[in-house]
């Protein structure tokens, strides 16, 4: 067995730039907010401070504070006057500032943005993104540390996305402004500085719903988003040296999510792995494993494996233990090839 | 008698030490150095504690210092250990002020096997039983509501115990501020709610938080009495906290008190460079003018009982001293390990959790179960 080493998708032939996953998300609002007068940009520390992780710097200098604003401490007012302005006409991009305190605006997440097009049949719509960093790794305790998307998964009306790449961070975002429907951003922020990459001097999007093929492999389909795909690759790195062949596949999105490339890629390699940092209880990736044993039962020479985040809060000093690292990514796989 | 919804905030100490109005005759020379000392002890250990993190031993701080009369004041106009306390994350100095031993924050905030929360919540979130001051949530305002069930079930069980709920200008924005001081409201629940406004939720000024001229007005929505207290005057604190605790004590229902203070230091170590992003070096320099510690050593002088430069070095390098003491003591007894995880999750441990607990011992033991 040969590991090949392409990576289709992972850097698009560009002549661009180098540069790392939070200034990718940056650069997106930039350019959009200069494309499209209804964009505008607002919540909780995002003008003159630039947000708690600088995503939004100078964003307000540049833009003025009719477009880019300090919302009160409310995350219900932040979403719900988004849906306000959304149908009422403008693309509002809401930071919540950190995705554990999603909570107190679930009620307008779930409520308004996700079901206002279905009951109104259509008249209404509210086109908008929350952008909110999540995921763990920064020693930040459980609230600071959560991976909450399977709940935003699991509302019909919703799409979610959640990059690795700082290409994909900015395509999707820009492709999500420019959708019509309300799209939760999730920024692994454990690789706001740490992914670093090219992307395009010229204007792009990355369609929602397209997974990328990291590496091409025939020995085992290993499928993660987020915060976890840096350990994909480290895993996929070790198997290789292994004489393994692992096939690596990012969703960045969550709903809609790729099936035809993760069944394409599973049916040529009859074995998966499924990786996310999320606790394991209704995880999205059940989802994805029900649907490979759904369509693709025939073609596997193993059970689908699975690495999750414990059904435990998320711990502060324990922080490393708790996430799926390179290890627990290999050991699941070498599980998956002696089966 | 002390009046609600006053215009200017009540004051007994201007900033030089001079009486305003008659000082109560609680305040003895005694009293005052207790509070003086207490303050200073908690200014030292925000101190301290930058250093840690500084050096690495911990990862997040968010101090208190130019708010401890506002802390230290309502810890001492409460029953402690008996009233129920529902504060938030900036509250270590209440804590400190009410007994919780600086050694149980010190090891919270290093996460240490000595500390009673078990490593579990970042630092700066602790809870204290015997206090009864419960676990800090970090998600702001989320305190609010429960709270006022707290409150409520004193009222249930006809104690009288009061319940003390924290929070600052920005968690007044949140839907559960509003949810839970309308719920005691209605319930007229033996509740003190009390605002830290220290006019800054990281980068989001007071104006920017709210058209409203202050916070202790919106008392008047909930049904409930608000009261305006200069929170940087430890007597005004003392004397406003304590005249509305008793009145909630008596069967009166909830009262909302702002004390309106000013956080000197950054929001936390996040947020290192908060002047240069939103506030500028004079409204700092103002604020640091009216020092709540400084004020009082201002009366103590007034009153012929000054705090000799002597006497305040010798606090402070006792201070420097216990908490060096109290870090390598917390250092010793080590960090939690991965057990930690599965415990507490629930009163006992599910099937799914004690597979995981197995999976994760082989993993750490190398695969010996
Ligand atoms: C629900 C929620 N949203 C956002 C945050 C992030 N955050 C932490 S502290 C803070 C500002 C809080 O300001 P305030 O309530 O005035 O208290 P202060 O820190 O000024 O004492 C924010 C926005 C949070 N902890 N919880």
């Amino acid at each position: 067995m040969t590991a090949t080493q392409t990576r289709p998708e992972a850097a698009p032939m560009t002549t661009g730039r180098t540069i790392n996953l939070i200034q990718a998300v940056t650069e997106a609002i930039a350019e959009e907010m200069e494309r499209d007068q209804r964009v505008v940009l607002f919540g909780e520390d995002v003008g003159a401070r630039g947000g708690v992780f600088m995503a939004t710097a100078g964003l307000q200098e540049r833009f003025g504070k009719h477009r880019v604003f300090d919302t009160p401490l409310s995350e219900a007012s932040i979403v719900g006057a988004a849906v306000g302005m959304a149908v009422r006409g403008l693309r509002p991009i809401a930071e919540i500032q950190f995705a554990d305190y999603m909570g107190p605006g679930f009620d307008q997440i779930i409520s308004q943005a996700a079901k206002i097009r279905y009951r109104s049949a259509g008249q209404f719509t509210a086109p908008m993104v929350i952008r909110t960093p999540s995921g763990g790794g920064v020693k930040g305790g459980h609230h600071h540390s959560q991976s909450p998307e399977s709940y935003y998964t699991h509302t019909p009306g919703l799409k979610v996305v959640m990059p690795s790449t700082p290409y994909d961070a900015k395509g999707l975002l820009k492709a999500a402004l420019r959708g019509e429907d309300p799209v939760i951003y999730f920024e692994p922020k454990r690789l706001y500085r740490a992914a670093k990459g090219e992307v395009p001097d010229h204007d792009y999007v990355v369609k929602l719903g397209e997974a990328a093929v990291r590496r091409e492999g025939s020995d085992l389909s290993l499928i993660g988003y987020g915060g976890v795909m840096p350990d994909l690759e480290k895993a996929a790195d070790a198997l290789a040296a292994e004489g393994v062949s692992v096939e690596v596949i990012d969703l960045r999105s969550l709903v809609p999510w790729d099936r035809d490339r993760v069944l394409t890629s599973v049916q040529k390699t009859g074995r998966a792995v499924l990786v996310s940092e999320a606790p394991r209880i209704s995880n999205f990736m059940g989802e994805v494993a029900y649907v490979i044993q759904e369509q693709a039962f025939d073609y596997l020479t193993a059970p689908v494996g699975q690495v999750a985040g414990f059904d435990t809060p998320y711990p502060y000093v324990q922080d490393k233990v708790y996430l799926p690292g390179a290890n627990r990514i290999v050991a699941a796989c070498v599980q998956a090839l002696n089966y | 008698m002390i009046q609600p919804f006053t215009p200017e905030p009540i004051r007994f100490v201007a900033e030089d030490g001079t009486p305003v109005q008659p000082l109560p005759e609680r305040y003895t020379p005694e009293v005052l150095r207790d509070l003086h000392r207490l303050m200073l002890q908690a200014r030292e250990f925000d101190r301290k504690l930058i250093t840690l993190l500084r050096q690495g031993r911990t990862t997040f701080y968010a101090q208190s210092s130019g708010m401890e009369a506002t802390q230290v004041g309502l810890a001492r106009s409460i029953r402690v250990g008996h009233d129920w306390v529902w504060p938030y994350y900036r509250d270590h100095t209440l804590g400190l002020a009410m007994g919780v031993p600086m050694a149980e924050l010190i090891s919270q905030c290093l996460g240490t096997n000595s500390d009673s929360c078990r490593g579990r919540q970042m630092p700066h979130h602790f809870a204290a039983q015997r206090q009864n001051f419960v676990s800090i949530s970090s998600s702001i305002a989320s305190q609010v509501p429960p709270a006022a069930g707290n409150a409520m079930a004193q009222k249930y069980l006809g104690v009288d115990e009061i319940t003390v709920c924290t929070f600052g200008d920005g968690a007044t924005s949140e839907g559960d501020w509003h949810a839970g001081m309308n719920m005691a409201g209605a319930a007229q629940a033996p509740a003190l709610f009390v605002c830290e406004n220290n006019q800054w939720a990281i980068s989001t000024s007071i104006r920017e938080q709210t058209a409203s001229e202050t916070i202790h007005i919106k008392a008047k929505a909930y049904g409930m009495p608000g009261y305006y207290v200069d929170g940087n005057d430890i007597i005004a604190v003392m004397e406003v906290c304590s005249f509305a605790a008793e009145q909630v004590r008596s069967g009166q229902g909830p009262a909302l008190v702002e004390c309106l203070t000013y956080r000197v230091g950054s929001h936390s170590n996040a947020d290192a460079d908060a002047e240069k992003h939103y506030r500028t070096r004079e409204e700092v320099d103002a604020w640091l003018a009216r020092d709540p510690i400084t004020r009082l050593e201002n009366l103590l002088a007034h009153l012929g009982h000054p705090v000799t430069a002597e006497e305040r070095a010798a606090l402070i390098a006792q201070t420097h001293r216990e908490v060096d003491e109290q870090v390598l003591a917390a250092e010793a007894t080590g960090q939690p390990d991965w057990r930690i995880m599965f415990e507490d999750v629930y009163a006992d441990l599910p099937d799914h959790l004690r597979q995981q607990e197995a999976f994760l011992r082989a993993e750490q033991t190398g695969g010996r179960a």
